[in-house]
C-alpha cells in the first residue's frame, strides 16, 4: 500500500531495529542474488533452502500461537511436526508399512487429523500445569512420541524411515505433469557459466508456491485471530491468567484452543516437509527440531509473527550455513557447530534482548486505531467506528 | 537373570540417577528454574575425567578394581562441573533481568553450548575410560547377581556422597541457611543471609554431584556428548516424583525411578507371566512394558505424577 506508493515516507516510519533487520535481509538477498548468477548457487538448491524456511517458519507461526500469543510452553514442536510428516508419508508412500498410495491430499487431512487427536491427548493432561511443569512434561511426552515411531516398526519402519515419497501435487491435473512438460531453459548471465533450470527446478518451484501458499494464509489467519476479540482473550491469559479467570473466560478452554491450532500448523510444516524432503526418519522427531522453532520465535519476537518470519530465515542461515563453513572454511563438524550456534543465538537474546528483534508492537493493533499511526489513510471501517456504532450513515 | 540380579543393576542405575537430581532438585528450589544444562554438567564431568585420567594414568594401587589415578579423575571431573557451573552462573544467569521462564530458556542454550564444545572437542563417538572391564563377582552370581567390583565402587561413592549432604544440610551452617533460602528466600534475605553467597555454594554442591553422576554413568555405560542430555528427562522423572525443592525427595524419587528402568524387563516377564489371557490388553501390555519402552514409563510416570501430586511423593518440600 504505502510502502509502493511512499517508500521513503514508509522506511522513515519503522522502527530501529526494523530498519536494522530490513538492512540486513536486503544486504542477504543482494548476496544469494550474486551467488545465483555467478553459478556458486545453484538455482534447485536455492529454491529448496527458501522452502525449507517456509516451513521453518511455519513452524515458528505454530508455536508463536501458542507461545507468543497464550505463554504456552510447549517443548513438543518436534512431535507435531513428526506426526504431520510422518502421517502425510506413510499415507502416501509405496514403500509404506501400511496403508500407502493415497493422494497426498488425503495425506494431508490424515496428518492433520492425527495431529489433533495428538494434541488433546497431550493437552488435555497438561494444559492445567504450572508453565515450567508444562515445558517439562511436553518435552517428556514428545520424546514418548519419538521412541513409539522410533520402535514400532510394524507402523512406520522404525529406524530406517519413510522413503518413496510423492510430490505433493502427485494426482493433481495439470500440476502433476507440470515440471516435466516446462522446458529445461539455459541461461547465461555470465559468459562460460550458464545456469541450467531443468526438471528439478520446477519441481522445486512447485514446492516453494506451495510452502508459500500455506505460510501466507496461516499468516493472514493467525493476524486476523490475534486482533480478534478471541485472541485478545489469549494475550490477557499469557499476562495474566487469574484475570483472565477473574473476567470470567474458561481459560483452560481458549488455552487448548490456542494448543490445537498451534499443534495443527506445525503439522502442515511436518507435511509440507515430507514432500520436500522426501523422507522422513525418527530423526526428525529429535528435541532440536523443538529448539530450531523456539529460537525462530524468541529471536524474531514472542507474539510476532513477522518476526518468526524472520527467525525461520535465521534458523536455515545457521542450518545450511554451518555446512557450507565446514565444506570450505573451518573444518568442524556442522552437528556441534549449529548446536553451538543454536545455543550462542539462545543466550545472546535472552541477554540483550529478550522481546525478541522485532517484538509485536503495531501489528497487534488494528491500524486505525493508532493515534497518527503513521499512515494517512483512513480505512473504510476501523475499529472505533465499528465498536462505538459511529456514524450515522 | 533373577529378581535380585535386576534389582542390583536397579541400586547402581538408581544412585547415578539419586546423584544426578540432588543437584537438580537444589538448583530449581534455590536458584527457582528448571535447570536444563543440568544433564550436560553430568557430561562435563565425565569428560574432565576422562581427560584427567588418561593424563594421570594409574598412580600405582586400586581400591574395588579402580586405580588411584581414577579417584583423583573423579575430584578433577566434581571440581570442574562446580567450576563450569559457577561460572555459568556469574556470567549468564546473574546479570540476565528475565523471570524463572526465562532462565529456563536461557539454561536450554547453555546446555546447547556445553554439549557443542564436548562434541567439537571429542567428536560425537562413544568412548570409554581406560580402564578394563571387570568379570562380575563370582560369589554373587550364583544369586543370578551380575554386577561387577566397578558396581560396588559407583553404589559407595554415591552412598559417601550423599551422607556427605546429608551432614552439610543437617548440622552445617550453610546446610541451615539453604534450607532458609529454598523455603523463603526474602525473609532469608532480611534474615542476613548473603542469598548470592548461598546460591553459588547451591551451584558448586549440585553441579559437583552432577560432575560425579557423569563420571560414574560413563563408568556404568559410556561416554558420548548426548549421555547427560539423554538422561536429563529421566531426571527431572526422578525429581518431580520426589517432590520439587525436596532434597530427601529427589533421593528417594531418584531411587525409585532408577529402579523402575532397570526393572523394565523383569515387570515383561511379569506381565507374560499373569494370567490375563490372550486379550488385546495382554497383547498391548507386553508390546509396551519392554525394553525400548523403560525410559517412556519413567516419563508417563512423570506426568502422572504432576497431575495427581504436584507436591511429590515427599508432600511438601521437605529440604
Amino acid at each position: 500500500m504505502s510502502l509502493l506508493a511512499d517508500p521513503k515516507a514508509a522506511f522513515a516510519d519503522l522502527t530501529r531495529p526494523e530498519r536494522w533487520v530490513l538492512g540486513v535481509s536486503v544486504a542477504f538477498m543482494l548476496f544469494l542474488l550474486g551467488a545465483l548468477l555467478t553459478g556458486a548457487l545453484g538455482p534447485t538448491y536455492f529454491l529448496f533452502l527458501v522452502g525449507l524456511a517456509g516451513m521453518y517458519a511455519l513452524l515458528s507461526f505454530g508455536l508463536n500461537a501458542q507461545w507468543g500469543f497464550t505463554g504456552l510452553i510447549n517443548f513438543s514442536v518436534a512431535a507435531f511436526f513428526g506426526i504431520g510428516a510422518y502421517g502425510s508419508a506413510l499415507m502416501t508412500a509405496e514403500s509404506s508399512p501400511i496403508a500407502g498410495g493415497f493422494n497426498p491430499l488425503v495425506g494431508l487431512v490424515v496428518a492433520l487429523v492425527v495431529a489433533l487427536v495428538l494434541a488433546l491427548l497431550i493437552g488435555i493432561p497438561t494444559l492445567r500445569l504450572r508453565a515450567d511443569y508444562l515445558a517439562i512434561a511436553s518435552l517428556g511426552l514428545a520424546e514418548v512420541v519419538r521412541l513409539v515411531v522410533l520402535n514400532e516398526r510394524w507402523l512406520t519402519n522404525g529406524s530406517a524411515g519413510v522413503r518413496g515419497i510423492p510430490s505433493f501435487f502427485k494426482g493433481w491435473p495439470v500440476l502433476s505433469t507440470f515440471p516435466e512438460t516446462m522446458p529445461g531453459l539455459r541461461l547465461v548471465v555470465i559468459p562460460g557459466s550458464p545456469i541450467i533450470l531443468g526438471t528439478s527446478f520446477w519441481e522445486a518451484l512447485l514446492n516453494v508456491l506451495l510452502v508459500l501458499t500455506f505460510a501466507g494464509v496461516t499468516f493472514l489467519m493467525l493476524r486476523r485471530a490475534h486482533q480478534s476479540p478471541w485472541g485478545r482473550v489469549l494475550r490477557t491469559i499469557r499476562s495474566d491468567e487469574d484475570l483472565a479467570r477473574a473476567l470470567g473466560k474458561n481459560t483452560y478452554s481458549f488455552k487448548m484452543q490456542s494448543f490445537i491450532l498451534g499443534s495443527l500448523i506445525m503439522a502442515l510444516a511436518g507435511v509440507f516437509y515430507t514432500h520436500l524432503n522426501l523422507y522422513v526418519g525418527p530423526g526428525d522427531l529429535d528435541p532440536i527440531t523443538t529448539f530450531y522453532a523456539w529460537v525462530a520465535v524468541i529471536l524474531g519476537g514472542s507474539g510476532s509473527n513477522r518476526g518468526a518470519l524472520f527467525g525461520g530465515i535465521v534458523i536455515v542461515t545457521i542450518r545450511e550455513g554451518t555446512r557450507f563453513l565446514n565444506d570450505f572454511a573451518i573444518p568442524i563438524d556442522p552437528a556441534p557447530m549449529r548446536l553451538l550456534l543454536i545455543g550462542i543465538v539462545i543466550v545472546a537474546v535472552m541477554r540483550y534482548r529478550p522481546q525478541g528483534v522485532l517484538p509485536p508492537q503495531r501489528e497487534l493493533i488494528w491500524p486505525s486505531a493508532v493515534d497518527g499511526g503513521g499512515t494517512t489513510e483512513t480505512p473504510d471501517s476501523g475499529v472505533r467506528e465499528q465498536k462505538g456504532g459511529g456514524g450515522d450513515e | 537373570m533373577t529378581v535380585l540380579g535386576y534389582l542390583a543393576n536397579g541400586l547402581v542405575f538408581s544412585s547415578i540417577i539419586v546423584l544426578g537430581s540432588i543437584g537438580l532438585s537444589l538448583v530449581y528450589s534455590i536458584a527457582d528454574f528448571a535447570n536444563f544444562a543440568h544433564g550436560d554438567t553430568m557430561t562435563i564431568g565425565a569428560y574432565t575425567a576422562l581427560v584427567t585420567f588418561g593424563a594421570v594414568g594409574g598412580l600405582g594401587g586400586a581400591v574395588l578394581g579402580l586405580p588411584y589415578g581414577f579417584f583423583l579423575a573423579l575430584v578433577v571431573g566434581i571440581a570442574v562441573a562446580a567450576v563450569v557451573a559457577v561460572g555459568t552462573e556469574k556470567l549468564i544467569y546473574e546479570p540476565l533481568d528475565v523471570d524463572s521462564i526465562g532462565l529456563l530458556i536461557t539454561s536450554i542454550g547453555i546446555a546447547f553450548i556445553y554439549r557443542a564444545v564436548i562434541q567439537i572437542r571429542f567428536g560425537s563417538d562413544f568412548t570409554r575410560f581406560g580402564i578394563q572391564s571387570l568379570r562380575p563377582i563370582e560369589t554373587l552370581i550364583p544369586y543370578g547377581v551380575r554386577v561387577t567390583l566397578h558396581d560396588v565402587a559407583i553404589v559407595a561413592s554415591a552412598v559417601v556422597l550423599v551422607a556427605g549432604l546429608h551432614v552439610l544440610l543437617q548440622y552445617t551452617d550453610l546446610g541451615r541457611k539453604m534450607r532458609a533460602m529454598a523455603d523463603n528466600p526474602d525473609l532469608a534475605r532480611v534474615s542476613g543471609i548473603r542469598t548470592k553467597r548461598v546460591k553459588l555454594w547451591t551451584w558448586v554442591i549440585g553441579a559437583g554431584l552432577a560432575g560425579a553422576g557423569g563420571v560414574f554413568l560413563g563408568l556404568f555405560n559410556q561416554l558420548s556428548p548426548r549421555m547427560g542430555f539423554n538422561l536429563l528427562l529421566i531426571i527431572f522423572a526422578a525429581v518431580i516424583l520426589g517432590g520439587i525443592g525436596s532434597v530427601y525427595g529427589a533421593m528417594a524419587g531418584g531411587f525409585l525411578i532408577g529402579m523402575i528402568t532397570q526393572l523394565t524387563p523383569f515387570f515383561s516377564n511379569v506381565v507374560e507371566a499373569l494370567p490375563i489371557g490372550q486379550g488385546w490388553l495382554a497383547t498391548l501390555l507386553e508390546n509396551l512394558i519392554t525394553l525400548e519402552y523403560a525410559n517412556a514409563i519413567a516419563f508417563v510416570i512423570m506426568v502422572v505424577v504432576l497431575l495427581v501430586r504436584p507436591n511429590g511423593i515427599a508432600g511438601e518440600g521437605a529440604t
